[in-house]
Order: C-alpha cells, then sequence, then structure tokens
C-alpha cells in the first residue's frame, strides 16, 4: 500500500532544535504534516485527539520518557497500532532491547541523517 | 572538683581525726585502712585525671586541625566564587549555543527556500547565507573556552575535596542519598536513561539495524551480551 504522503506526524522531543530538524528531514523527504509535543504527556494527550501515521520520539523527557509513552500507546486500544519509532542519543543495547520488546517499530540512534531517517520509516510504512 | 582534690580533702579529714587523740585501738585501724584507701584513690583518679585531660587535647588539636584543613578548602571561595561561576558560565555556553543554532538553521532553511531563477542572483544569496553560518560558528570557539574554566574549576574543586578527605581520613558513607536524588536514581533505573555514550553511540546503528531485521521478537543474546549489559 502506497505511503500517504500528506499523514499527519508527531515528532516528540524536548528540544525544540531537535524538533526543527527532524522537521526540516521530514519536510526534504516530502512529509510536510507534522505536529509536535514536547514530552510523552503532552504526545499522548494529543494522540488521543489526533491520528498520527508516524510517531517519532526521543526517549529522555520529563515528565514522561519516550519509552513510557511507547508503553502507554501500545496498551491502548485506540492508539496500538501506530507506528512508533524511537531517535534517540541512548544507545545501550538494554535500551534497544526493552524498546523492541515494548512494541517499537524501529529505533534510530543520535546524531543521524536524513537517510537513516528516511530508511528506517520505508521500513516501517513502506516504500514512498 | 577535680578528682585529686577530693582525695586530699579526704586525707586531710582523716588526719585531722587521727591528730585528736583518739584511744579505740579498732577506730584507728579503721583510720589506717581509710588512709591506704586513700592514698590508692589518690593515684588512681589522677592517672584519670591525666587521661581525661589527654583525651580532651587530642580531641582540641583534632578539632583545630579539621579547622585548618576546611579553611585550606576554602568553601567560602568555593561555594561563593566557583561553582557559581562555573554555572553561569555553562548557562553562557547553552545560550551561544542556542545563540548560533538558531543562527545556523534559519540561514540553512532561507538557503533550502531560494528560489531565485537568476543564476547570480541565487549565487549571491547563497553565498552571503553561507557567510553568516561560517560566522555563526564561531561560538564555538568562546564554548571551547568557558567549558575550559568550567574544567579548571571542577579540577580545583575535586583536587582540594580528595586532599581533604585524604589528611581526615574520611570515608564514604553508604547508601547516603537525599529523597530527590533517590527519587531520580529510581526513574533513571526504571526508565532506563543512561544517557548519551562519550564516544559515539555504545550500539552501531549496523547493529540495531541487525536486531530489526532478524524476524521474530528480541533476539536471544548470548552471554557476553548479556554480560555486557551490566558492565
Amino acid at each position: 500500500m502506497a505511503v500517504e504522503m500528506t499523514m499527519p506526524i508527531l515528532v516528540v522531543d524536548d528540544y525544540k532544535t531537535m524538533i526543527r530538524i527532524i522537521r526540516n528531514l521530514l519536510k526534504q523527504i516530502g512529509f510536510e504534516n507534522v505536529d509536535e509535543a514536547a514530552d510523552g504527556q503532552e504526545a499522548y494527550q494529543k494522540m488521543q485527539e489526533n491520528k498520527y501515521g508516524l510517531v517519532i520520539s526521543d526517549w529522555n523527557m520529563e515528565p514522561m520518557t519516550g519509552y513510557e509513552l511507547l508503553q502507554k500507546v501500545r496498551a491502548d486500544e485506540s492508539m496500538k497500532a501506530t507506528p512508533f519509532i524511537m531517535v534517540t542519543a541512548e544507545s545501550k543495547t538494554e535500551n534497544v532491547v526493552a524498546a523492541k520488546r515494548a512494541g517499537v517499530n524501529n529505533y534510530i540512534v543520535k546524531p543521524f541523517n536524513a537517510g537513516t531517517l528516511k530508511a528506517k520509516m520505508s521500513a516501517v510504512l513502506g516504500d514512498f | 572538683m577535680p578528682a585529686a582534690n577530693v582525695a586530699a580533702q579526704v586525707r586531710t579529714s582523716l588526719a585531722s581525726l587521727k591528730a585528736s587523740d583518739l584511744q579505740d585501738a579498732q577506730i584507728m585501724e579503721v583510720l589506717k585502712l581509710a588512709h591506704q584507701l586513700t592514698d590508692t584513690m589518690k593515684l588512681f583518679f589522677s592517672s584519670l585525671d591525666q587521661s581525661i585531660c589527654q583525651e580532651f587535647n587530642y580531641i582540641a588539636d583534632y578539632i583545630s586541625r579539621t579547622r585548618d584543613e576546611i579553611s585550606a578548602l576554602r568553601p567560602n571561595d568555593i561555594k561563593t566564587e566557583r561553582i557559581p561561576s562555573a554555572g553561569v558560565e555553562l548557562e553562557a555556553v547553552v545560550g551561544d549555543t542556542e545563540k548560533a543554532t538558531e543562527t545556523i538553521m534559519s540561514e540553512a532553511e532561507a538557503v533550502l527556500c531560494e528560489d531565485s531563477t537568476d543564476y547570480d542572483e541565487y549565487r549571491a544569496a547563497v553565498e552571503a547565507r553561507m557567510m553568516t553560518i561560517i560566522e555563526a560558528c564561531s561560538f564555538q570557539d568562546l564554548a571551547g573556552q568557558r567549558v575550559s574554566k568550567v574544567v579548571n574549576s571542577l579540577r580545583h574543586v575535586e583536587s582540594r575535596v580528595a586532599r581533604f578527605a585524604e589528611v581526615m581520613g574520611v570515608r564514604d558513607a553508604d547508601g547516603f542519598e537525599t529523597e530527590q536524588e533517590k527519587a531520580e536514581r529510581e526513574r533513571n533505573e526504571k526508565n532506563l536513561l543512561n544517557g548519551p555514550a562519550l564516544g559515539g553511540p555504545e550500539t552501531s546503528q549496523d547493529d540495531i539495524d541487525a536486531m530489526f531485521a532478524e524476524s521474530g521478537s528480541v533476539p536471544d543474546l548470548d552471554q557476553n551480551s548479556i554480560d555486557s549489559l551490566f558492565d
């Protein structure tokens, strides 16, 4: 199934600069319908109000981490199928294993580039 | 009253009793015995007084030495100068970095949006924005100098605290942490908040990709991989 390029994507990060970088990368890839949240709590609230085609989330945020957001999303019937990519500086194997066990669709370690983001999005959503 | 004085007073009383020309042999015997007892007590109490005095002298010396060491630590300098100054420098680094990032991002975005059809005009616009980006990168020099100052301050505090601990023979207390530190540690453990690894990612993107490429759920880890999780 072809990927809808106008689908809304939720970017979750507590650093405005990182959100801006991801926004720009997504724009270069062709996705312009991007929403943002500063932590897991705000993201979860937005996900209750809107339906997103993809969530791209940082791990280390306050008060709710990306890991907690992932667990909440996967436990919530209304949003458990939403594709979820973790983009983080947490690079220990235990983090990757924990995220995978919690149901993350892919995992990107920071710093990263547009090519990596596009490749992981393709792996999760299909070619676009 | 010091113990030696008490013993002396008892001896004086006994001498006075003896001098009162008592005739009873039994009383004289008791007085003699009491005399011997006070002599013994005098020796005992005087040695006791001396050891207590030595203890107090030792404690006084220790307190004086500790005071000198704390003074050498220059706690007021650390509290009022070095730590606040390090905080201000780090805040300045964050501020400079944010400002530079904002400039670089804005200029880069402007270049991406540049849509002049005239080649010379386009080139001039891009070159001007590139120069602004290059200028903005000068923040790194300032940030480097500020961070060096902070590192020096931390080294200063570290060396003084280490010397103080060594001289005082201080050992780390077990499990001493505030409620806030405890809560933070528990949150970090629960959420696996390890922070960025020094010298690049601990697990490379290729290794992560390999884990996600495998079918099924989480790949089984061998003992070395499990051990590395606990290093």
